[in-house]
Formats: C-alpha cells, structure tokens, sequence
C-alpha cells in the first residue's frame, strides 16, 4: 500500500497525457514532412490514434497498485460514463432517491415511535407492558394499586414492575393557570425505566403510599416554567392550588413511560392523601393503573407471562368478587403496547414500510431496464476493453460501480431529502387533546437505513445487467450489428422479465392504496351517529383548580346557564367526554341478574352527560327519558344505555328498570339511546351507559350547539367563562367536526402514503413498459421497414408492436393480480366499507394499468407504423 | 485472430497480433536501442513491409505492462526532432524474457508448419 497514491496517480496520468500529446505531434510532424498539410496531417494522426480516452483508460488499468489507485480509476471511468449520457443519470438518481426516501421517511417514523417507545430509557428492549382481560385498541388502565403490588413483590420473572397513572392538572400559582400533564407513580417508576435524575432526586420506596406532596419536575416544564431555575430543589410550587415540594428534575429528553404521549412532572400515587379509596381497592373506581415490567436477563416474555398468570389466578381466587371479567395476563413489547400510540403504530407503519420496500423493489427493476438498454449499446466498446485484456471481473465489478454509484449518491439525495420528510409525520395528527409527541426521528439507525437500501439497490441496478453483458462472448460481439445484438434472445427474456416484474409489483400497490382510499371516503361518508357539524366543544379546568366539590357545582350550573343564555346558542350541554378522540373510559359494570360467559369482559364504555347532551347531538332517545337537573347527587343514581348494552345484558326483556352495580353502586336504567360511534367508525361495537353529568362527572367540557360556524362562537363561550372567574383555564377550544378527525388521522396516513406510492409504481411501471416497446421497436426498424416494403400494411406494423407489449402486460397483470391477491389480505383489518378483493376496485386498478400501458405501447408502435419503409432499411 | 487479406483494402491488409507476440515484438524493437512508442510503431511497420500494424490502443498499455513487469524502463528525453518524448529501454530481465518468448514462438511457427505443409501422400494413408 502506498502513502499519498493520488498523488503518484496524478502525475503518472499527467506523464501519460505528455507521452500520448508527444505520439501525436511526431505524427504529424512526419505527416507534414511527407507534404501534407498541418491540418489534414493533424486529422489523419488523431484517426489513425484511435480512441484516446479508451487508450489512457485501458493503459491505466496496466498500472495495477493499490487497491484504492484501482478503485479510483474504475471510479472515475464510471462517473465518465455516466456524464455521457445525463439523461439516463439524472433519471435513476431521482428515482432511486425518491425510492429510498420513500423507505427512509417510513422507517424514520418507525424509529422515532416503536423503536422509541420511551426516550432515555434504558434498554427498552426488556421492558414490556402488562394487560389484563380482553385486548383492545386504546385500553383503559388494568390494574388496581394493590393487584399491581401483589405482582410486583411476588413474581419470580422481573427485575422490576413500575405502575403510572396519566392525568392532566393545572398549575396554580403562576399569572396565568396552565395545563400540564401528570402521572401517578410508583416509587420505582425512574428506577425501572432507568432514568437518574439531572437535580435532585427521585421517590423513595416509603414515599409511595404515603401522602408526601413531593413533585418531579420534567425537563421541559423545568425550562419554561421555572427559567431553568438551578435551586429549585426544595422549593415550593403550586399544582391545583396546593402547595408541593419539587424533589427533582428529569433529565432532558424524558418524557414519561407511555409511549408517545407526554408528562410534564410526577407524583406519588396519592400526594396529598385525598385518595385512600384508590389505594385500598381492588376494583370499583380503584383500577387505574398502566403497568411496566422490566424482564429479568435471559427470560422470555412467555415464561413471565406463566409467572404472571399463575400470580393473577391466586388474587382471583382471592377476590373473586373484585375480578368478575376477564383476567388474562398478556404481555406485549413496547413497541407495540397497546397503552400510548404504539398500538396503532404498529398497526399502521410497517405495512406502510412493505409498501415502500415494493416501491423500492420496482425501481430497482425500473433502472435495470435502463441499465440493461444502455449497456447493450455499449457492447462494443466492452467488448473492446475486454479483447484488450480486461478480464471478465473487471467489467462486471466497473458496472457494479456504475450501478453503486448513482445508487450512492441517491441515497445522499435521500438523506437529506429524509431529514425533512422524518418530521412530517406530526403533520397527520389534527389538534387534539392529547399531548402527542409523535414525529419520526433522524439518527444513526436511519442513516444505516438507508446505507443498506441504496447498497441493496444499487447491487441490483447494476449486477444484473453486469453479469448479462459480461457474458457476451468478445469476438461475435465485435463482429456483431447492433440489430443482431438486440435480437440475443437472452437479453429479450432479461428486459421482457424485468416489464412483466414492474407491472406485477405496480398493480397490488395500486389495488391496496384503491382500497385505502376508498375506506378513507367511506370513513368519512359514514354516519357516527352522532351530529358533528354546529357543534363546539370547551374544556373548562374546573377541578384541577382546587375549588372544594360543592363550589365545583355551583360553577358548573353558572357556565351551563351563561352559556346557554349567548346568542347563536341553540343548545348547550355539559358532558366530560368527546367521542372519536381516541380517548374514552371503561369500567367493570356488573348488570343484575346478568350471568357472563367465562372470560366474558365485562368493561362497559361510560360518559358523564347533562340534560340535552343528546338533543345537541342529534342522538335519538328510544326508549325512556332523558337526563333531567333533578337527577343530581341527591338524588338516585340513573342511567342511560345505547342499544348495544341493553341487547347484551337484557336481550328480549325491558331494559327500563334494570340495575347496573358500578363502583359497588347501583344505578337505574332510565332511558335507551340509539348507538353511536364511540372512537372509530369501524371499531366493533361495545356496551356503553351514559351517566348524569351532575351525578358523576370529573372533567367538564362545554357542548354547545350553534346556529353558524361553531368557531365563530369560540371567543364568546371563553369570555363568558372567564366572567364567571378569570382563573378558570379554558382550553382544546374546537368544532366536533375538527375533533373528530382525530379518528380518521391513521387512515388518512395510511391512504396518502399508499396514494403516493401507487402513484410512483404507475409511473414506473408505464415507463418502463414504454421504454422497453419503443426501445425494441426501434432496433427492428429496419426489419419493419422491410415487412412494409414486401407489402405488410400499417395496421399490421401496429398489430405487431402492439401485441409484443399487450403480451408482457397482460403477464405483468395476472403475476400481479396473484400477489395483490395475497396482500390485500394482510391490510383486510384496516378497510372499512370495502372487500379486500373488493371486485369494482380490482377491475378499475386492473384497467387502469392496462390502459396506461396500452397507451405506453401504442406511441411506439404508432411511430414505427408512420415511418417510411425506405429510410427505415436505409437506417443501419 | 483475423487473417483476412483483401488486396482491395489496403487498411485492412494488416495482420493483427496475437495476444503475446505484441510484448515480443516490441521487446525485439528495443534491442535495437532505445525507442519512443510512435518510434517503435514505424520501426515495426517498416520492418514488416506496412504488414503489422500495432493498434496504439494495444501499445501503450502492453509498454505500461511490460514496465511494471520490470522488462522494459522509461525515461524522458529530447528526440534527434526536440521533440519531448518518453523513451523505453529493454531491461537485462527483458532480454531474457524475449529469448523465452523467441522459442516459445519458434515452437508454435515449426507446430502450425509440420501442419500445415504436411504431404499429400502422407495425409492420405
């Protein structure tokens, strides 16, 4: 190996440019001494020279060298080839790149969401997320404090298990009260997701039940709200309106256990012990807590499992009255645990990935075509190299090097391109109410993401060609017209296969992001239920401020009646739920006389609504009465159920009258209500009971029905609040319609991605069937020319060109329809309204691409039938 | 190998070399003295009768070749014209190198020629 081999290679090019300038000048020199002119002499020297750029590069290769002089050279004979003919660079680079990115975009988000799950943490890989009873999108917490505990201190499994609770709550204290997010935990919270504290500390093990107002602040919280205070340790703030004590200051970038939503500080279980209820229960209100395990070292998540099963069996048999439903222990990974955002994540992203690797796959085959066009032009001049002694491995490994460099420098395209489009993942989410930190992320696993695909690519962009052309025996290749090239009935397969590979990966992305498309219109077209439009809705921060519970009714009339009494109001209505936002709550409802299946859950979905709730709604009443102000704390507890409760625990009987046992209470079933969505369109359908808002009710939102555009009420349902007090923080201020749309973000995500990518392997696939047709036909011109001037017609000339295309399409289209077939079933769970082999679509795809390719096929054939059969033999 | 001899083209009236025989001949040339790559193309095309015409496209690499196998040197000097040139010179382990190649040749000239001037008589029996 030598030092500064660049330099060496310079000078000896240099030294090579001199002896072949010096050749050339002795040429002409005796040229001219012969009694030609300067000119002529000149002309005939360089004719009689040849190639020079051919010669330097064939003698270069004489040097031998190091590896990286070798490497340079074939280098930089690549990039010369490659400037020859911008065109075809340009185009491969931009579609490789948009290829790439396309993956590198996907798996960013990946990264930044499942691969992520708990930023900071150490080794997520371990830790895995505990559910009880039945599966579902979005669950409710499973566990109550002292099941939790049981567990924890009984297991033989984890090295530890922590248990949160996520809440919201105001901080007091400041100009104005802010919202902000909390969580309830357990001591050994920071300790198992191995978090240390940036100043401080964290919770000692016998802080955890005890009512010890002691708060960790996030870093972020830390940053704004308290100016990066370095003494804040010990000092008191305000939250609610009470005074606690800050212990400690998360480190940057930590942002709670729940994947992809934020908390902005922490408490104990119960801080100011006002809550004993929750921390000495084990069903009723008392289950609420989302539980974490961290996997001791060499155990599998199946083993626990077991472990965790057989513990749960005991406490069941235990307590049998406090665990009725279903108790199954499941575990998952938190890549895809179902608390947070990673449940729908995983639902959602990596079928999106496949997608993108199929679009990455087409391109590949796409730029091979043009590859394989290319170099079959270029015979002659390999053929050359070779009969010159470049061996075989030499030209394969230059083409390689063609193929890996437009490849490389694509996947530089793509990176940058990729760190924009990483973070556009945040845009599909509309504003909401829960404090997402969803967006994709840029860091080493995506660069090597995309290093991988674009060396993949760029592997199969050249290699194939490569190993085609290499085998072109050098002497017929020499001898060999460019027609006759063409027809090596090798090369015809390799080009035919690569058409028939483009259109059958085109077609099933098309038939998926149809199918995409057409869930996302009739997401959009389907009736909830529930009338979304004039409606706007208003959190008001009214029991996070600290007034005592008997104030908090008060204010609660005084908004209800101000609100009402604004013009433009046709209905307004206190509730403390917003359907089709993704959040919702369950609890265990025990129907009388109801016996359940075993396994049965028997979680019933609830809401805390005031009278009129479903008159500003549009939600029929079908049985009973509605809500009245009567039925208030004084008064016994009622309830209200949609039709799926009442067939599922009453079926054939009256439901009216019927007892529900909640919390240990009974509440009377007062009226039936027609069912509503609850958070998807497509979700299936689960029992809901609506509770009365001043019997019940937690949070308050305002829900106002409005004779305009609800947002142009905003400003006065807020100024008529802070009228009431202008502490009370109003906030997520928004029409049903905008809330709403919450519910559809992942299947807007799932059919743009699946559009464009569609869209991309269309394009490729026409292209490369048009390229491929009119490329042929052009090397048969003069066999057309002869077909026509023996007496073929023009038709006939169509007919031929035609037919040769509409073959490789009508293979590329059953190939396709094979494959589409198989996959459409994978995406069957995210369709709405639609069959995954959804005839209309199939055929609609299925025409569609063959149209475009009948067209792609006709406009060559269209020129060949319109040439004169005289040029066109004259043409070789 | 192509051997055609159509007298009408003169262009093509040339033999081309076989792979092999071009390191020999240019070795052949440099006993002479030392010779520039323009110089050792006329020596060879005058000494053949405009028969051999070595390709430039073959030439510079196979100096190249024969320089890094150490059997031929370079250096730069002023032609008898001023004209700037890089001369070759044959190298001790050159001439040995051509001796072999001298009698790997004569072989393969007696092989082709006991074939080809075989007699009738005994090809018949």
């Amino acid at each position: 190996m030598k030092w500064l081999p660049s330099f060496g290679f310079q000078r000896r090019n240099r030294e090579l440019q001199e002896e072949i300038d010096a050749h050339l000048q002795m040429a002409v020199a005796d040229r001219v001494a012969r009694g030609e002119t300067e000119e002529s002499a000149r002309h005939a020297a360089a004719r009689e020279f040849g190639n020079i750029l051919l010669v330097q590069d064939v003698t270069r290769q004489m040097w031998g060298g190091g590896w990286f002089e070798q490497l340079g050279r074939d280098v930089r004979y690549a990039l010369r080839q490659l400037r020859k003919s911008p065109g075809f660079t340009i185009t491969a680079t931009a579609m490789l790149a948009v290829a790439i990115c396309a993956n590198s975009t996907v798996f960013s988000w990946i990264d930044g969401t499942m691969l992520r799950p708990i930023p900071r943490a150490r080794d997520t890989g371990d830790l895995v997320s505990l559910q009880r009873g039945e599966r579902n999108y979005s669950p409710t917490p499973p566990f109550s404090y002292l099941d939790y505990r049981d567990l924890r201190e009984q297991n033989h499994t984890f090295t530890g298990i922590l248990a949160y609770h996520h809440d919201w709550i105001t901080l007091t204290g400041g100009a104005q009260p802010e919202r902000a997010y909390i969580a309830n935990v357990s001591a050994n919270y920071f300790d198992v997701l191995g978090i240390t504290p940036m100043l401080g500390r964290f919770f000692l093990a016998e802080e955890e039940t005890r009512a010890v107002p002691n708060v960790v602040l996030g870093y972020s919280l830390w940053k704004t709200r308290y100016a990066k205070d370095p003494a804040i340790v010990g000092k008191s703030i305000e939250v609610a309106r009470h005074p606690v004590t800050v212990i400690g200051v998360a480190p940057e970038g930590f942002v709670g256990a729940m994947p992809g939503i934020r908390e902005d500080l922490w408490v104990t279980f119960d801080p100011l012990g006002t809550d004993p209820w929750r921390m000495t229960h084990r069903s009723g209100g008392a289950v609420w807590l989302n539980v974490i395990g961290r996997l001791r070292p060499g155990m599998s998540r199946g083993q626990a499992a077991q472990d965790l099963d057989a513990l749960m069996h005991n406490i069941v048999a235990a307590y049998p009255d406090d665990h009725l439903g279903d108790n199954r222990i499941t575990l998952d990974p938190m890549w895809r645990s179902p608390f947070g955002a990673n449940g729908y994540m995983a639902a959602t992203l990596p079928i999106l990935l496949a997608f993108a690797a199929v679009v990455l796959l087409l391109t590949c085959a796409n730029v091979a075509t043009l590859t394989l066009v290319r170099f079959v032009s270029r015979r002659r001049e390999l053929a050359i190299r070779q009969s010159l002694g470049a061996n075989r491995i030499q030209l394969v490994r230059q083409m390689v090097l063609e193929g890996m460099l437009l490849s490389i420098v694509a996947g530089a395209v793509a990176l940058v391109l990729t760190s924009w489009t990483s973070k556009t993942f945040a845009w599909f989410f509309p504003a909401n109410s829960n404090p997402l930190i969803l967006n994709g992320s840029m860091d080493h696993k995506v660069v090597i993401g995309i290093a991988v695909s674009s060396l993949l690519a760029g592997m199969l962009c050249g290699a194939l060609p490569a190993w085609r052309s290499s085998h072109a025996p050098a002497i017929e290749v020499l001898k060999a017209e460019s027609a006759s090239i063409s027809g090596g009935s090798r090369n015809r397969k390799l080009l035919s296969g690569l058409v028939v590979a483009q259109i059958a990966l085109s077609l099933p992305l098309l038939i998926c992001s149809g199918l995409f498309l057409r869930t996302l219109r009739n997401l959009a077209g389907a009736n909830p239920g529930f009338e979304q439009d004039h409606i706007l809705t208003a959190s008001v921060g009214l029991n996070i401020v600290g007034y005592s519970h008997d104030e908090e009714q008060v204010m609660r009339h005084k908004i209800l009646d101000r609100v009402s009494a604004l013009p433009g109001v046709k209905v307004a209505s206190l509730t403390d739920w917003i359907p089709m936002t993704l959040g919702h709550k369950g609890e265990d409802a025990y129907p009388e006389g109801y016996v359940p299946h075993p396994h049965e859950s028997l979680q019933v979905v609830h809401a805390e609504v005031s009278q009129r709730y479903f008159e500003s709604l549009h939600i029929p009443i079908l049985q009973g009465r509605e809500f009245t102000p009567h039925d208030d704390e004084k008064a016994p507890r009622v309830l209200i159920v949609d039709q799926t409760a009442a067939r599922r625990y009453w079926p054939g009987q009256e439901p009216l009258g019927k007892n529900l046992r909640i919390w240990g209470r009974l509440f009377t079933v007062v009226g039936v209500v027609r069912n509503s969505t609850h958070t998807f369109v497509n979700e299936a359908p689960e029992p809901m009971v609506y509770m009365s808002f001043f019997q019940q009710g937690y949070e308050t939102i305002v829900q106002v029905e409005t004779e305009g555009n609800p947002v142009e009420l905003a400003p006065a349902v807020q100024n008529v609040i802070h009228e009431i007090d202008t502490r009370l923080p109003v906030f997520d201020v928004r029409s049903m319609r905008e809330s709403t749309q919450m519910a559809s973000s992942f299947a807007v995500i799932q059919s743009a991605l699946a559009g464009m990518f569609a869209l991309i392997g269309l394009i490729l696939a026409v292209t490369g069937i048009y390229g491929v047709v009119a490329y042929r036909t052009q090397l048969r011109t003069h066999e057309i020319g002869l077909r026509m001037a023996v007496g073929a017609s023009r038709v006939d000339v169509l007919r031929l060109v035609l037919l040769q295309g509409l073959w490789l399409t009508g293979m590329g289209l059953a190939l396709g329809l094979a494959f589409a077939l198989g996959l459409t079933r994978i995406i069957g769970r995210m369709l709405y309204g639609i069959g995954a082999n959804d005839p209309v679509t199939v055929v609609s795809v299925v025409t569609l691409l063959g149209a475009m390719s009948l067209v792609a096929c006709y406009l060559p054939a269209h020129r060949a039938m319109r040439q004169n059969p005289v040029t066109a033999i004259r043409e070789l | 190998m192509s051997t055609s001899m159509n007298e009408k083209d003169q262009y093509k009236n040339r033999i081309e070399l076989l792979q092999g025989t071009l390191d020999m001949l240019i070795l052949q040339t440099l006993q002479w003295g030392p010779q520039h790559g323009y110089g050792i193309v006329q020596a060879l095309r005058l000494r053949s009768g405009d028969v051999l015409q070595v390709e430039t496209g073959s030439l510079y690499p196979a100096l190249h070749r024969l320089e890094r196998q150490r059997w031929v040197q370079s250096e730069w000097k002023q032609s008898e014209s001023k004209q700037k040139a890089r001369y070759y010179r044959i190298t001790a382990k050159g001439k040995k190198q051509l001796a072999s190649d001298l009698d790997r040749w004569e072989q393969i000239v007696e092989a082709i020629g006991s074939v080809m001037y075989v007699k009738p008589e005994e090809s018949a029996s």
